[in-house]
């Protein structure tokens, strides 16, 4: 029987199997969120030797270039031909925050009569560190679903050492949350063990480029969103993967039983390389999905500025977004799906090397520029925008995403194949849609239009390379005037940092999340109506009353 | 004289006003609601057969089927007076802990243009919701939708409830983004459906409607 190696393990092929099945056999972890299913292009290997051992590449595997197959999809045909297959690693670009204004030095761990003591939120002597083995350091981690970043800290100065960033080794257990939660109730514990070894090595770096001693670091600020912090911490995850969607914290705290969706641990409990009584501070949830990065998000982009109404958006699978008038402040989770980070679309792709992040056309042919300035792989979400503004421009697409010649395909860069497709529109009407609803539904709650708004803070990686009038012309972002959008990268990361240094951070944070409405879309009346108009490729309208 | 062709091609297009506007002027000239419901059910056939042969894609399903619905609410009331009803009925909704509702709302729709009457009983429902309405409606067809992989799991639960209930004649129909033939084999349900047109393909053979 043929063998199917990896880095030396070999295990029998099984003809009809496919390689997804004879890697659960190696125990490799292989990334994916579709059950499989052929749609989510998340499982691709490269296939070094024995590709003809394996069945024809499928419909789904079209797109791909010889030589690299789905995992999921490639069914193993002759037992009698050895396999090597390698998985693909994509190195992420990450946006880290610019330097900002100094931010509150006061922070929550301090040096007493010559012992590191923790305080507690009130002010009160905590916990006994021993004494100090250097200067005391903290850890800001931003736990993305994607995306890992993290800065080590100087407590006293306020000034980042170091910053380090990696791709969430969690992917194996899904590219969305729900996934996840899933993946987690199915295999206890598998997927913290994954993020605390990339964490705990992460650090081990970082201590040795800095010559740093773990004991220096005695207290980490962790925000994620619900799902991603209280899986770091153990939490149990299921109440967030279903109606109401909330966290047992935040369902203790809204009951009363608790001050605070916040969470607390000891490293050790945690095993996390720091000190190990260091204190790893969850911040605390806004609501359901609206989780502790965007509440990072707020306290990274409040305090500059007394400017109201204010929109933060974090755009991304789930986006979130939090309108302030300066009196009231609502949030929501918009469902979008993964359209605009590359899933579900043929050449669609996350935002790495190769990834087309703008596109314009001129003279016939579409102008693409890419990550990295390397030869182009497909579409990231701003090549996305760029592109379905770009065809409603030139009239090749109509608002409802036909194509004006009747085509179920538009070609964008014939040389390397890559095209959008009418099913592609399709799916990216619905994640437009989802985010309009989420956007118009707060402003019309607050009375507001979108040209109200005295800015508009857009957090996440997707951020940086948005075009803003060219979301503004297909309806991905209301009709702000662009010279009033505020681009932040990684706020969640910076707003993690300020509320290590600063214990005022944490209580106005406390007061400030009290404050928030969330407000369910789902529960609108006219959210489908809203859908169905935001599906549609163009300016989204300046006031939307109920129907 | 109404032509009715042009209220098929308004709902067709997704122009709701038209539709409306066609449809006000069919029942003020008297003519048979039963022959203006044909041309609203003619319309979403040639929709439903277009989706499935990716001539048109989810957006504009959503359109076709909204301009019908304002349609069918304008005809409605000539139809409940007329005592025209659906000889078939069926109830739909999302599972226990789901709250999403566009892909159930297409299929309530779709179901309503072939002319089957449809309770929704909306997100978040429980197992014994289900068959409540199926015995208070006379529904011998249950819609169950999920859009999550945590949630996905009620839908067995409702297929147990309601084999436990004594229904018989009860048939079961699942949707939704993560369901699949296989599950929904898995979980003992008569049909699935992968999208909202051919949720109406499925509807009318588990209920044993012709073609038409």
């Amino acid at each position: 029987m043929a063998p199917l190696s990896r880095a030396g393990r070999r295990v029998p092929l099984v003809p009809g199997r496919t390689l997804f099945d004879a890697a659960d056999g190696l125990e490799l972890v292989v990334p994916a969120s579709c059950r499989r299913s052929g749609r989510c292009h998340e499982c691709i290997v490269e296939v070094t030797a024995g590709g003809d051992a394996l069945m024809p590449p499928t419909v789904d595997e079209a797109f791909l270039r010889p030589g690299f197959r789905l995992a999921c999809q490639a069914m193993v045909e002759r037992p009698d031909v050895a396999v090597e297959f390698v998985i693909l690693r994509r190195r992420l670009r990450i946006f880290m925050p610019p330097n900002g204004p100094p931010l509150d030095v006061d922070p929550a761990v301090r040096v007493i009569d010559g012992r590191v003591r923790l305080l507690a939120a009130d002010g009160t002597l905590g916990d006994d560190l021993g004494a100090p083995t250097g200067r005391l350091l903290g850890v800001a981690l931003d736990i993305g679903t994607t995306t890992v970043v993290l800065e080590l800290v100087d407590l006293a100065s306020g000034e980042a050492l170091a910053s380090a960033a990696f791709e969430n080794p969690q992917r194996f257990g899904g590219s969305d949350v729900m996934a996840r939660i899933t993946y987690d109730d199915e295999h206890p514990g598998e997927l913290r063990r994954a993020l605390r070894r990339a964490l705990n090595h992460e650090l081990m770096r970082l201590y040795a480029a800095w010559d740093v001693d773990r004991h220096q670091v005695v207290e980490v600020v962790v925000v994620g969103n619900a799902t991603m912090r209280d899986l770091a911490f153990g939490l149990d995850l299921t109440p967030i993967g279903r109606f109401p969607y909330r966290s047992t914290t935040e369902t203790a705290w809204r009951a009363g039983e608790v001050a605070t969706s916040a969470v607390e641990r000891r490293a050790h409990e945690l095993g996390l390389l720091v000190h190990p009584r260091a204190r790893i501070w969850g911040a605390p949830l806004i609501a359901c999905h609206v989780g502790a990065d965007a509440a990072a998000d707020l306290v990274a982009t409040d305090g500059e500025t007394g400017l109201v109404p204010r929109m933060v958006v974090d755009m991304g699978t789930n986006t979130e977004v939090i309108l302030t008038d300066g009196l009231r402040t609502l949030a929501c989770s918009c469902p979008a799906g993964p359209a605009f980070e590359g899933g579900l679309i043929r050449y669609g792709m996350a935002g790495s090397e190769g990834a087309i992040e703008s596109v314009r056309h001129t003279a016939d042919a579409f102008v693409v520029r890419t990550i990295g300035d390397v030869e182009p792989q497909g579409l990231c979400g701003s090549g996305l925008v760029d592109l379905l503004a770009e065809l409603r421009r030139i009239e090749v697409m109509n608002a409802h995403g036909v194509f004006a010649d009747g085509g179920v395909e538009v070609a964008v860069v014939p040389d390397r194949g890559i095209t959008l497709s009418r099913a592609d529109v399709s799916q990216l009407a619905q994640a437009k849609a989802a985010n309009a609803v989420g956007m118009q539904v707060l402003l019309r709650k607050l009375g507001l239009e979108a040209g109200d708004l005295a800015r508009l803070d857009l957090v996440g990686g997707f951020a940086s390379s948005l075009d803003i009038r060219n979301a503004i012309a297909i309806g991905f972002l209301p009709a702000v005037p662009p010279e009033r959008v505020v681009r932040h990268g990684n706020a969640s990361v910076r707003g993690a940092k300020a509320l290590l240094l600063s214990r005022m951070a944490r209580a106005r944070l406390a007061d400030r999340v009290a404050q928030i409405e969330h407000v369910e879309l789902e529960a609108e009346p006219d959210f489908f109506e809203l859908f169905v108009d935001g599906c549609r490729f163009e300016p989204l309208p300046a006031r939307r009353t109920p129907t | 004289m109404t032509d009715l062709q042009q209220l098929t091609l308004a709902i067709e297009s997704g122009d709701r006003g038209a539709a409306v506007a066609v449809t006000r002027a069919a029942i003020d000239e008297g003519l048979d609601p039963a022959t203006i419901l044909g041309a609203m059910t003619a319309a979403m056939e040639i929709v439903g057969e277009r989706f499935q042969r990716n001539e048109i894609y989810v957006p504009e399903m959503l359109i076709a089927a909204r301009a019908m619905k304002e349609a069918t609410a304008v005809l409605e009331p000539v139809l409940v007076s007329a005592g025209i009803r659906p000889e078939h009925t069926a109830i739909i909704g999302t599972v226990k802990g789901d709250l999403h509702d566009i892909g159930k709302n297409l299929v309530a729709m779709m179901w309503k243009g072939a002319n089957i009457e449809v309770i929704d009983l909306g997100t978040n429902v429980p197992p014994d919701r289900f068959v409540a309405a199926a015995r208070e409606y006379g529904a011998r067809l249950v819609g169950v939708s999920a859009l999550l992989t945590t949630t996905m799991g009620g839908m067995r639960d409702v297929v147990t409830a309601i084999r436990a209930a004594d229904s018989p004649q009860v048939r079961v129909i699942i949707g939704g983004a993560p369901v699949t033939a296989e599950f929904a084999e898995q979980i003992g349900a008569d049909g699935f459906a992968p999208n909202a047109a051919s949720a109406v393909d499925v509807a009318r053979r588990l209920l044993g409607v012709p073609v038409p």
